[in-house]
């Protein structure tokens, strides 16, 4: 369980951040949304100790503030929005990082994580030489490396992912959404800050929309997501769930299919 | 070897070089092997050339660059950078230097191998340039030849001494000017071979308010008022034309810049303080007489 | 999760390559050392001189002044000074995410050059206790303590709140270089014509100083910073990806950095205060290996030691061999190999090194 409370943050003299409330359970995906400066980013980088805030966030009976970075990285990985590296490192050697010390059986195990996010046969690729959303997906890989197993002991691990499909074209949208709602599904939690709404109301169990440093809807999709709160946040007209009047040309990745059935029992 | 005694003998090394630098060693009355000698010091060369032995040396530094023949020696390098094995693979007998030579460990490496070393005077006066043939001399195990050299040099000397004790116009105020490197002039102080010679040769040092060279600021050139430049002749060094250096801000108000008065002589004569000394006063004080 | 098989897919691990790298650098190093102590200006000869210590006859002066004396410090400081210089680069474009970082910019060499200036111009000055138990120690010693000072005052200034800023840092060290180097001028003006000579053989950069002396004061200082650099290299790896991804991997951030501070401000300090101003080592050779072995540190640091030794002392060789009797600085060598090597892997891999 992630539970944040009364989170503030302040850059310079500007409250960015209001005296927050969030709680995420292990075995769902929360997505955070909302437009341009609504302080989701903000929020995200809050619950994983990168700004100094004030309030608690814990993680299971962890204080995220307090925590040795050793202890923190055994529970939860981050996944930041783009990371450039000024080093010529191969794909595989970046994916390793995210594991502990050198012991030889974890090659196989960055090996998989690279094709997991669909990057069989990129192993020895200059990373510098991979497209952006290439590059995304291999931090993915070491992140995942990191917490390979969602639960450990019967603690659940944790995802904190920003922003995870920004530079990906719609088949590896949903393979890296399949992929945080597997963690998920097999008990880790996962958080994550979402652009697009569409693959946030497929999959996530939860879904946290804010607006202006505050959260002004917390719950499942679909009643966080309506017509009112969605046209309230983003400050224009929308209706959801309704094709264009003309009937005009337009695709949703949850054509695709693969939508999780279950999860509004179990984001309950 | 043991590394405790080699502390010791290095620690003494340093502590003789410093003394040896210091006070300079006037009465040599050891006798050497002087089967191979190197010669450090451009003056010490000469020297040692002017009193024809030199079929003795072995090797020389860079500073050593009269009389002609003495650049056919092998070069050890800069008397202040020596190389310790690089004097070493010339097999030396003894080392004749002037104060000055280094590094510190070069030396103490030298003298822990048991080369000899004799360090020769070197104060710039007439008397200085005598002490010097007389040292060189005795640690070649020839004094009487340097006694032959040394009454002609103080002859030569005495002949130049008696000129300018008969000069009757005042005294020049001559500014040796090192460099213009970058537009900055760097002059001598007092305590320089430049102001020994401007002394022998009658002049007056235009500068006397520190000791060795420094760079000036354009208001003390002013004040220092100079009725003649000095400056070594060295090739390509464009600046050292009377247009370009009398066109400096800092030089125009001067006396020597109405004149013109840019007088470039060979460094190593104006400024070795050897046998040749004596000509270069010579020629020194013929050339202010002419400003007269 | 699932688990696809994918370790028959041809995999090159460059980890290995890392480790064979260790092995060939570490025999390159005894070579190049035998070869340092084998050839030089005089004809002493170490094979000659080898032979009759085994059959149990003495050696001539010479002979021992010219291996112990002169070639023998000469090899251990050239290996002190390579490693130093190479580990430190290694370290510092690590710690900088910078592949062209180099000590130079954080000031420890004008820190050091300061140092060093101040001795020679003011040390006559100092109580004649201090003088007679340093001795011939002084420069070095004053040397380091330049160098360590400007790192702890650049590390006050760019620290705040127990986070360091590595702009602010870089910054701070440029502004820092350039007021000790201010001092500097101010001293070097001071200095009378004797002194300035010894500056400028100082500022030459050379292994000719070498003494035992020195060393048993440069020598533990440079090993003890090596060994602590070349433990760092799993946080380095990690900053590689920046101080925040480093920190979720569990890497203590601070730490690595206040530690990696110490070891090169120890090491660089050290080393440009027994040698002078030695160039291009700190960037070339760890530029070299990253092509041929990859950036993991775990590998990188231990080949960069070995790699900057080996190089140093070939450049020594040069120096001392090329135009003897006499010799050039090493100072001038290492920048005239060094320099074209590094626009060539520029110019080469120029999409690698983007930053």
């Amino acid at each position: 369980m992630l539970k944040a409370k009364n989170i503030s943050v302040s850059y310079g003299r500007k409250q960015v951040l209001h005296g927050l409330d969030l709680t995420a359970r292990a075995g769902t995906l929360t997505a955070i949304v909302g437009p341009n400066g609504s302080g989701k980013t903000t929020l995200m980088r809050a619950l994983t100790g990168d700004v100094a805030f004030d309030g608690t966030v814990m993680l299971g009976d962890t204080d995220i503030a307090r925590a040795k970075p050793y202890d923190l990285a055994a529970q939860r990985a981050v996944l930041p929005q783009a990371t450039p590296l000024a080093f010529p490192f191969h794909a595989v050697e970046v994916v390793r990082l995210g594991l502990r010390g050198g012991i030889n059986t974890n090659d196989r195990l960055a090996l998989t994580a690279l094709s997991r996010v669909g990057l069989d046969g990129y192993a020895n690729r200059f990373y510098q030489e991979l497209s952006g959303g290439e590059q995304q997906r291999v931090q993915l890989a070491r992140v995942l490396c990191q917490v390979w197993r969602p639960v450990v002991g019967g603690i659940p691990r944790w995802l904190f992912l920003d922003e995870p499909v920004s530079s990906l074209d719609i088949g590896h949208q949903l393979t890296v959404m399949n992929i945080a709602r597997d963690f998920a599904r097999a008990g880790g939690g996962v958080v994550a800050v979402m652009h697009d709404l569409n693959l946030s109301a497929m999959f996530a169990h939860q879904v946290v929309l804010m607006q202006s440093g505050h959260i002004i809807g917390h719950g499942a999709p679909a009643q966080v997501l309506t017509d009112a709160q969605v046209s309230r946040a983003y400050g224009c007209d929308i209706r959801t769930s309704s094709a264009p009047d003309d009937g005009g040309w337009f695709m949703l990745p949850q054509s695709a299919g693969g939508e999780d059935r279950e999860r509004v029992t179990r984001s309950a | 070897m043991r590394p405790v005694i080699k502390r010791r003998t290095l620690m003494q090394a340093l502590a003789t070089t410093a003394v040896a630098c210091a006070l300079p060693l006037t009465a040599v009355a050891e006798t050497y092997d002087t089967s191979r000698v190197v010669a450090i010091g451009g003056a010490t060369t000469e020297i040692v050339y002017a009193l024809g032995e030199a079929d003795r040396l072995v090797a020389r530094d860079s500073t050593s660059a009269y009389p002609a023949e003495a650049l056919d020696l092998p070069d050890i390098g800069y008397m202040r950078a020596l190389a310790a094995e690089g004097v070493l693979s010339v097999e030396p007998t003894l080392i004749l230097t002037e104060p000055g030579a280094g590094p510190p460990e070069t030396i103490a490496v030298l003298q822990a191998a048991s080369v000899p070393m004799v360090v020769v005077p070197a104060p710039y006066s007439a008397e200085g340039i005598l002490a010097k043939i007389t040292a060189i001399g005795d640690a070649l195990g020839v004094p009487d030849k340097a006694q032959v050299l040394a009454d002609d040099v103080r002859a030569a000397l005495d002949d130049v001494a008696a000129q300018v004790g008969g000069d009757e116009a005042a005294p020049k105020r001559v500014l040796f000017v090192l460099s213009t490197q970058g537009g900055r002039i760097m002059a001598s102080g007092t305590n320089t071979a430049a102001d020994g010679i401007i002394a022998l040769a009658g002049g007056i040092n235009a500068i006397d308010q520190f000791e060795g060279y420094r760079q000036l600021t354009a208001e003390a050139i002013s004040v220092a008022a100079p009725d003649v430049v000095l400056m070594m002749d060295r090739e390509g060094d464009h600046s050292a034309t009377p247009e370009a250096l009398f066109a400096m801000p800092e030089m125009a108000t001067t006396p020597a810049a109405q004149s013109g008065a840019l007088v470039r002589m060979d460094g190593l004569l104006l400024l070795g303080f050897g046998p040749r000394t004596p000509q270069a006063a010579q020629a020194l004080h013929d050339v202010l007489q002419e400003q007269s | 999760m699932m688990a696809s098989d994918t370790t028959a897919l041809p995999f090159v691990d460059r980890r290995n390559t890392a480790r064979r790298a260790h092995l060939v650098l570490g025999a390159l190093l005894v070579l190049v050392s035998l070869a340092s102590l084998a050839v030089g200006a005089s004809g002493t000869s170490l094979w000659g001189a080898l032979m009759k210590l085994a059959q149990g006859q003495p050696l001539t002066l010479t002979e021992r002044v010219v291996l112990w004396d002169i070639r023998a410090p000469r090899l251990v400081m050239g290996i002190c000074v390579g490693s130093a210089l190479a580990v430190s680069g290694a370290v510092m474009q690590g710690l900088f995410r910078n592949p062209l970082a180099d000590p130079g910019i954080l000031g420890v060499t004008s820190g050091a050059s300061l140092g060093a200036v101040s001795i020679i111009v003011l040390g006559a000055a100092l109580p004649a206790a201090v003088q007679s138990t340093l001795g011939a120690g002084l420069l070095p010693v004053a040397a380091f303590l330049g160098a360590w000072g400007s790192m702890l005052l650049l590390y006050r200034v760019s620290t705040r709140a127990g986070r360091t800023s590595v702009a602010t840092m870089l910054l701070a060290g440029i502004a820092l270089g350039a007021l000790f180097a201010a001092f500097s001028g101010i001293l070097i003006f001071l200095a009378d014509d004797m002194q300035l000579r010894e500056l400028t053989f100082w500022s030459l950069g050379s292994l000719a100083g070498a003494s035992w002396l020195k060393l048993t004061i440069a020598a533990p200082v440079i090993l003890v910073s090596l060994v602590l650099a070349c433990s760092l290299g799993r946080g380095l790896n990690g900053l590689a990806l920046g101080e925040a991804a480093a920190h979720h991997m569990g890497i203590p951030v601070e730490r690595t950095k206040t530690l990696a501070i110490l070891a090169v401000s120890a090491a660089t300090g050290t080393a440009v205060a027994i040698s002078g101003g030695i160039g291009f080592i700190g960037i070339v050779v760890p530029h070299l290996l990253r092509l041929a072995t990859g950036p993991d540190h775990r590998g990188l640091l231990i080949n960069a030691g070995l790699l900057g030794a080996s190089l140093l002392l070939a450049a020594d060789m040069v120096a001392r061999v090329v135009v003897a009797p006499a010799e050039l600085p090493i100072g001038i060598l290492t920048a005239l190999l060094g320099s074209p090597v590094f626009l060539w892997i520029l110019l080469r891999k120029r999409g690698l090194v983007d930053m």
